[in-house]
């Protein structure tokens, strides 16, 4: 394959990278479509989360901020005995360590509700085990809640055969005696 | 004849019709067609798509997308501007490999279309 000097590229060459630029700024139009998609349709829980989140620390922060506020007759606002007035809402920001965002203190109690709740699908598991678990022990006496667990195992059939042979069997035995 | 979208003829066509051979389709319009006809245009499409998700390229147009909605707020953003935010970078950042595969097969394909 010889390449002339004069010439960058060949005309072969230069036809493939149009074509191939083509190719590339379709599937760049693509990925644009669905990021924008996504976007209007607030299908990124984490987008929208982040936004409110960005929202509301903003806010506090003003309200912090805002010397009128502070002092006169206002209950939240206390002296401590060094003088020093603490404000309702914690400002200092640091970092998350469950996701890594940014997140103001005082905006850190709700933000770990979304952010370990709803990160994953662990949310649908653990209220399934959970309220399952509640069912189970609600159950009243212990007794009724084992042979509750043992029906819903698939040895369904099985187990109920076996339980009600040894009974037969105890009952038989009972009469026979005496 | 009633179809269901009404599309006017477009001036171009209008165009072509009376002076017959006066626009001849360029190289690159034959080649394109040639492309499209025989396929080959969407499974190269396919196949660079498939590189792109693999290396990574397209989660990092995703994350650079989000950051400039996140910047912009989701209500302001066009489709025009995240492509012209991704077009730059994306240009830029493809795997030489990647490339280098992609143009090959096109050069394959031009050989043998013959052109």
């Amino acid at each position: 394959m010889s390449v002339s000097n004069e010439d960058n590229m060949s005309p072969h060459m230069q036809l493939s990278s149009h074509f191939f630029g083509d190719l590339l700024d379709s599937i760049i139009v693509d990925v644009a479509s669905e990021c924008h998609r996504i976007a209007r349709l607030g299908l990124d829980r984490n987008l929208e989360e982040e936004e409110e989140e960005l929202r509301l620390s903003a806010q506090a922060r003003v309200t912090v901020a805002d010397p009128s506020n502070s002092g006169e007759t206002n209950g939240k606002y206390v002296v401590d005995i060094f003088g020093q007035t603490h404000p309702s809402v914690a400002n200092e920001v640091f970092d998350c360590m469950n996701c890594g965002r940014p997140i103001v203190a005082g905006r850190f109690a709700p933000h770990l509700e979304k952010c370990m709740g709803k990160g994953r699908k662990a949310r649908a598991k653990a209220t399934r085990s959970s309220t399952a678990s509640q069912n189970r022990y609600s159950r009243g006496s212990p007794v009724s809640a084992y042979s509750s667990y043992s029906n819903s195992a698939s040895t369904n059939r099985l187990s109920n055969g076996t339980y009600s042979h040894t009974v037969e069997e105890y009952s038989n035995g009972t009469c026979e005696e005496p | 004849m009633r179809t269901s979208v009404y599309r006017p003829p477009t001036p171009d066509d209008a165009v072509e019709e009376q002076e017959d051979q006066e626009k001849q389709p360029t190289l690159q319009e034959i080649i394109n067609i040639k492309l499209i006809e025989s396929g080959e245009k969407e499974r190269l499409m396919e196949l660079l798509r498939e590189r792109l998700i693999e290396c990574g390229w397209k989660d990092e147009m995703k994350a650079l997308c989000r950051a400039f909605i996140k910047k912009k707020g989701s209500n302001n953003v066009t489709v025009d501007d995240l492509v012209h935010v991704i077009t730059p970078k994306g240009r830029a950042s493809i795997p030489d490999s990647v490339k280098a595969d992609l143009l090959q097969r096109i050069r394959s394909f031009l050989v043998q279309a013959a052109v």
